[in-house]
C-alpha cells in the first residue's frame, strides 16, 4: 500500500477552546504515539485528511516541524451529522513491523432467487505487516444456496496476512428469506383507521 | 408493540433533549439505515409502523433491525383537570432519539428498493431523517 504524505503542526495549545479554533481553521486536532515515546500533539490539514482516511487502514506519513514518521490511524472522531474530522489518534508504525489491523470483507455476486445473504462481520482482524496492509479480503456468493456459510478461517486472505481473530467466527451465510403476510384489504384499513384515530385522540388531548 | 415487560419506576421525568448522538451513528449490522437529524422523542407505535412500512414494501426477503427501544415512560394528567395532586399516569413509551442516531437498518434487498421502503419508513416518523449508507472500510 502507498504513503500519504500529509503536513503536520506540532501542537502547543490544548483543551476545547484551543481544539475549536483548530477546527474553525478547517485542520485536525491530532496524537500520535507507540512504541513506548511521548505522545504528540499534531495539527492536520482537515480536507487532506479527511480524503486519505478514505482508504481503511491507510499508511500516513507526517512531515514538517521536524517531525518525519509513518502512523496508521486508530481512532477516527466524526461529527454524526456533517462528518468532518473531529480528532484523530495516529499509531506511529516502523516499516518490517507486525500490526493487528481490520480489513474489510467485500462480497462479490448474488446468492440464489428467494435466499438472502446474511453477512455478520463486515470486517475481519489479521497481522499484516505495517508498509503491505491488504486493502480487503473477497468473498464470491455468485449463485450459492441456502446453507452456504463462509468462517473466518475459510477466507482467502492476501499473502502476507494471517488472520488474528476467532477462526470459528461465522463471516457471512445464505438464509431462506422470510416472507411477510401481507394484511386483507379490509383489515388494512381498519388498522390505518385506528392508527389515525388514536393520533387525533392524543392531538386533541394535547389541544385541550 | 415494544414495551419494558418490567421498569424500576413507572414515572420519570422527561428525557433530555439536548446534544448529540454519542454512539450509534454509523450502519453496523445492515447495509443501509436511517439517521435522524433532529432530536425527537420516538413512540412505540411510530416504532411499529415504520417497521410495518418498511417490510411490506420489501415483501420479501430482507432482514430489519430496530437499533431504539422505547424504554421511558412519558406521562400525562387527563383534560380539564386542575393543577396539582400528583403526576399524571404513563401514557406513551418513547425512545429519546437525538441527532446522528441510525434508528432503523436493513439489509439483503438492492439499493432502490431499500431507498423507497426507508422513504415510507420516514413518514412515520416525527423529525427529519435522511438514507445512510454502510461505508465500507472508511476509518
Amino acid at each position: 500500500m502507498s504513503e500519504v504524505k500529509i503536513a503536520a503542526e506540532l501542537r502547543t495549545e490544548f483543551g476545547k477552546g484551543a481544539a475549536r479554533k483548530i477546527r474553525r481553521e478547517h485542520k485536525v486536532p491530532a496524537v500520535l504515539y507507540g512504541h513506548g515515546t511521548d505522545t504528540q500533539h499534531l495539527t492536520l490539514p482537515g480536507h487532506e485528511l479527511l480524503l486519505a482516511l478514505r482508504t481503511p487502514n491507510v499508511l500516513i506519513r507526517l512531515q514538517g516541524d521536524g517531525i518525519n514518521e509513518i502512523a496508521l490511524p486508530k481512532g477516527v472522531q466524526r461529527d454524526p451529522i456533517k462528518g468532518f474530522l473531529e480528532h484523530v489518534d495516529l499509531l506511529l508504525v516502523k516499516r518490517g513491523e507486525k500490526v493487528t489491523v481490520e480489513i474489510p470483507v467485500t462480497v462479490t455476486g448474488d446468492v440464489i432467487g428467494g435466499a438472502i445473504l446474511d453477512q455478520q462481520l463486515v470486517t475481519v482482524s489479521v497481522e499484516a505487516e505495517a508498509t503491505h496492509i491488504p486493502t480487503g479480503v473477497e468473498v464470491d456468493v455468485d449463485g450459492k444456496d441456502v446453507g452456504y456459510a463462509v468462517h473466518a478461517g475459510e477466507l482467502a486472505l492476501p499473502s502476507g496476512a494471517t488472520l488474528a481473530g476467532d477462526p470459528e467466527a461465522l463471516v457471512l451465510h445464505v438464509i431462506g428469506a422470510p416472507t411477510v403476510e401481507l394484511p386483507e384489504e379490509g383489515e388494512a384499513a381498519e388498522a390505518e383507521a385506528e392508527a389515525a384515530g388514536e393520533g387525533e385522540a392524543a392531538e386533541s388531548e394535547a389541544g385541550e | 408493540m415494544l414495551i419494558p415487560r418490567r421498569v424500576k419506576h413507572r414515572k420519570q421525568h422527561r428525557p433530555d433533549r439536548s446534544g448529540a448522538a454519542k454512539g450509534g451513528t454509523r450502519v453496523v449490522f445492515g447495509e443501509f439505515g436511517i439517521q435522524a437529524l433532529e432530536h425527537s422523542y420516538v413512540t412505540n407505535r411510530q416504532i411499529e409502523a415504520a417497521r410495518i412500512a418498511m417490510t411490506r414494501h420489501i415483501r420479501r426477503g430482507g432482514k430489519v433491525w430496530i437499533n431504539i427501544y422505547p424504554d421511558r415512560p412519558l406521562t400525562k394528567k387527563p383534560a380539564e383537570t386542575r393543577m396539582g395532586s400528583g403526576k399524571g399516569s404513563p401514557e406513551w413509551w418513547i425512545a429519546n432519539v437525538k441527532p446522528g442516531r441510525v434508528m432503523f437498518e436493513l439489509s439483503g434487498v438492492a439499493e432502490p428498493v431499500a431507498r423507497e421502503a426507508m422513504r415510507r419508513a420516514m413518514h412515520k416518523l416525527p423529525m427529519k431523517c435522511r438514507f445512510v449508507k454502510r461505508e465500507v472500510g472508511e476509518a
